[in-house]
């Protein structure tokens, strides 16, 4: 079961990843009471009549699989917190997946490590660029590989000066923002 | 950000480099699908990536796929070989770990974790 939104996240980025994404966005706002996580791409996209049915436990864009549960979870656990789920097809191509969660609902799952969960995926992803934007209402925060890789060189993410440079930072830049569990 | 601390670490890694040379000998791939994720493939990825650093492995390619139809097994993990892909079921921290030390490293499988066999025609 997945059981913190860090798992989502993953579970979303995965999403991207298999449309064939080259950038994808990561969005975790705090805004006033709410938690708002996004993950935005420039992938293959929905096409437009699965668009209604992608909340549907029973539907999958993926051949092989029998269900696609990721979607459907997200959408169930943001609304059993009085929250929603928005998938869209963007105009310039690709998927935009919002969920708004009530920050101080009891039955919000924990943010979970969100850093120690990311950074393995983003390093393990060549050919994809990934932005994390972190922000709350008095601040935003950003990280974009395309800026680390130009500095970098040919030295790969998955290098482990990296892979602790990014954890750090990401960290970092959680803390930043309040985004904190603090119950 | 800490853009000196990159440009260090940038030098330190591009003098490892020329020191070492060479291509990738092994690739390890970790799926990470939604059944993956909920079965633990977060801390297997990062056992596998902790363990490849660690060991200082400058000759193996860890990366991550998406589902890979063995849902009851996950978290999956596939070694990657010139002549053979072998595929390893329920790989937690620990399997993982061992797979790198015994695996990769000394080319033996750990025979009870493997899923499957699959040999590669050159």
């Amino acid at each position: 079961m997945i059981e913190d939104l860090a798992m989502h996240l993953a579970d979303l980025v995965q999403n991207s990843l298999r449309a064939g994404a080259s950038r994808i966005a990561i969005r975790l706002a705090r805004r006033g009471p709410t938690l708002e996580l996004g993950v935005t791409d420039d992938g293959a996209g929905i096409p437009d009549p699965d668009l209604p049915r992608v909340l549907d436990p029973f539907f999958s864009t993926k051949p092989k699989a029998q269900i696609g549960l990721g979607l459907p979870l997200l959408a169930q656990t943001a609304e059993m917190t009085g929250g929603w789920c928005l998938v869209e097809r963007r105009p310039e191509g690709g998927t935009r997946v919002t969920a708004r969660l009530e920050w101080d609902h009891p039955d919000r799952p924990p943010l979970g490590g969100v850093a120690e969960t990311l950074v393995p995926l983003m390093a393990t992803s060549p050919g994809v660029e990934f932005v994390v934007e972190l922000s709350d209402d008095r601040a935003t925060w950003k990280l974009d590989t395309c800026e680390i890789r130009e500095r970098l060189g040919d030295v790969p993410l998955t290098h482990p000066d990296v892979l602790c440079f990014l954890e750090r930072t990401l960290r970092e830049g959680l803390d930043t923002v309040g985004l904190k569990e603090d119950r | 950000m800490k853009l000196e601390e990159l440009r260090k670490i940038r030098e330190r890694a591009e003098a490892e480099l020329r020191l070492r040379g060479g291509a990738a000998r092994v690739k390890v791939v970790v799926g990470m699908g939604t059944s993956g994720i909920a079965a633990g493939a977060r801390q297997t990825l990062r056992a596998v990536l902790d363990e490849v650093a660690r060991r200082g492995l400058k000759d193996v390619i860890v990366t991550q796929t998406g589902e890979k139809g063995l849902a009851a097994q996950e978290p999956i993990v596939e070694v990657h070989e010139p002549t053979r892909v072998t595929v390893y079921g329920e790989v937690d921290e620990t399997a993982a770990r061992q797979i790198v030390a015994e695996h990769v490293v000394n080319g033996r499988p750990v025979a009870g974790r493997v899923v499957e066999v699959r040999e590669v025609r050159g």
